[in-house]
């Protein structure tokens, strides 16, 4: 049973022997049954391991865990009850609140003199936000394009108004044309604690607000 | 829609609610992965150490793998440490024979799978870990070597001794 041959057998199931020695077992396995019957019992061994059953711990975890990073599960349930309350004109109206009353202050401050520090002098404290957006940026692009066919299923089937359609659309333009407001302040001064941390909230409600649209829009599709 | 990317960026700007999503997804796995790389009467304890731990690192995830992956790397790097703290390892990389002669006994139902789990308990530490992270993780040699510290070779090794030792127990 430890010829060379039955060594080898892991490896070539894994597809990690190179082109002659896989041929050499081929050839090997083509007239020797013991080999051939040793692969197939490997192969479900292997099958086997793929199928094992994953089972949730039969205690919940998540307590313990909130506790230990200060996350009140107390506070966790009431953000749930809430979320669940949620209606499209609430998230809309929400959403349009929260951007124009910051709006403002990124017009303002990007008319102000720029901060001519260096960018290499930049805390990594303060470029945190920048690299989240990043992250956020492209997770974003997949939740609308998301959001877009949930929408577009939920008109095409009757279930979902055009206005409330047109309305969650409005609601993302306006949500991006507030990035986009604040990306150019951001250019005029890179190194402002304000941009950056309005920008990164601003990309954390458009992710919000995707997610609740996206529930709603599918909810009733 | 790629909820877990969101729940990733949102549970990265401190979003509990976030966090709990993604742990109400990954927990299986984990928990499954601990209790099959360490004493099983640890595993509730472990698991609430790695999420702990994925919280706390959770702003250098980068997005280059996908979450799954990174979390379940990170679980194995607590679960390592946590066996050198728990004490008492045993030689982890044996030889052959004593690989095949250690996992003995007939079970009842072969096929069943929690006698199969039985087997892969009985396999000696090296090869148990190997075994587990190969073809229940699905991590590459290379990934195991540097977990582990071991070479490439000694995984390949290892995990062959494993499969055939659980080959012979299904045989049975």
């Amino acid at each position: 049973m430890n010829d060379q041959w039955t060594d080898r057998l892991s490896e070539y199931l894994d597809d990690e022997l190179d082109q002659p020695q896989r041929a050499a077992l081929e050839a090997h396995l083509a007239g020797c049954e013991v080999c051939t019957q040793t692969l197939a019992e490997l192969r479900r061994v292997v099958g086997r391991a793929q199928g094992l059953d994953d089972r949730p711990p039969a205690t919940d975890l998540w307590p313990g865990i909130a506790t230990r990073i200060g996350v009140s599960t107390d506070d966790l349930a009431r953000r749930r009850v809430r979320r669940i309350s949620f209606t499209v004109p609430q998230l809309i109206a929400a959403s349009i609140v929260l951007v124009a009353a910051s709006a403002g202050v990124v017009w303002m401050l990007s008319r102000q003199e720029p901060v001519s520090a260096p960018v290499t002098s930049v805390p990594s404290s303060q470029a945190r936000p920048v690299k989240w957006v990043a992250r956020a940026d492209s997770s974003g692009d997949h939740a609308v394009e998301e959001l877009r066919l949930a929408l577009q299923e939920g008109q095409r089937a009757g279930r979902l108004s055009p206005i409330t359609v047109r309305k969650i659309e409005h609601s993302l333009a306006v949500i991006d044309s507030a990035i986009a407001e604040a990306r150019r302040a951001l250019e005029v001064d890179p190194n402002s604690d304000y941009l950056n941390s309005h920008l990164a909230d601003t990309m954390r409600l458009k992710m919000q607000f995707l997610r609740e649209a996206n529930r709603i829009a599918t909810a009733q599709t | 829609m790629d909820a877990e990317a969101a729940d990733v960026a949102l549970a990265q700007s401190g979003d509990g609610s976030a966090f709990e999503r993604l742990y109400r997804t990954h927990v299986p796995r984990v928990h499954g992965l601990v209790r099959r790389m360490l004493d099983p009467g640890h595993a509730d304890d472990i698991t609430q150490d790695v999420f702990v731990r994925a919280w706390e690192k959770l702003h250098t995830f980068r997005g280059e793998a996908a979450f799954g992956t990174w979390l379940h790397r990170l679980a194995v790097n607590v679960i390592l440490a946590r066996r050198k703290t728990l004490g008492g390892e045993r030689r982890r990389f044996h030889e052959d024979g004593e690989i095949l002669e250690s996992v003995s006994g007939r079970a009842a139902a072969p096929e069943h799978g929690v006698d199969f789990e039985a087997a892969i308990n009985r396999l000696p530490d090296g090869a148990r870990q190997v075994f587990l992270l190969h073809d229940v993780q699905g991590f590459r040699h290379e990934e195991i070597a540097q977990m582990l510290g071991i070479v490439p070779g000694t995984s390949k090794s290892q995990l062959h001794h494993a499969r055939m030792a659980l080959r012979k127990y299904l045989d049975r």
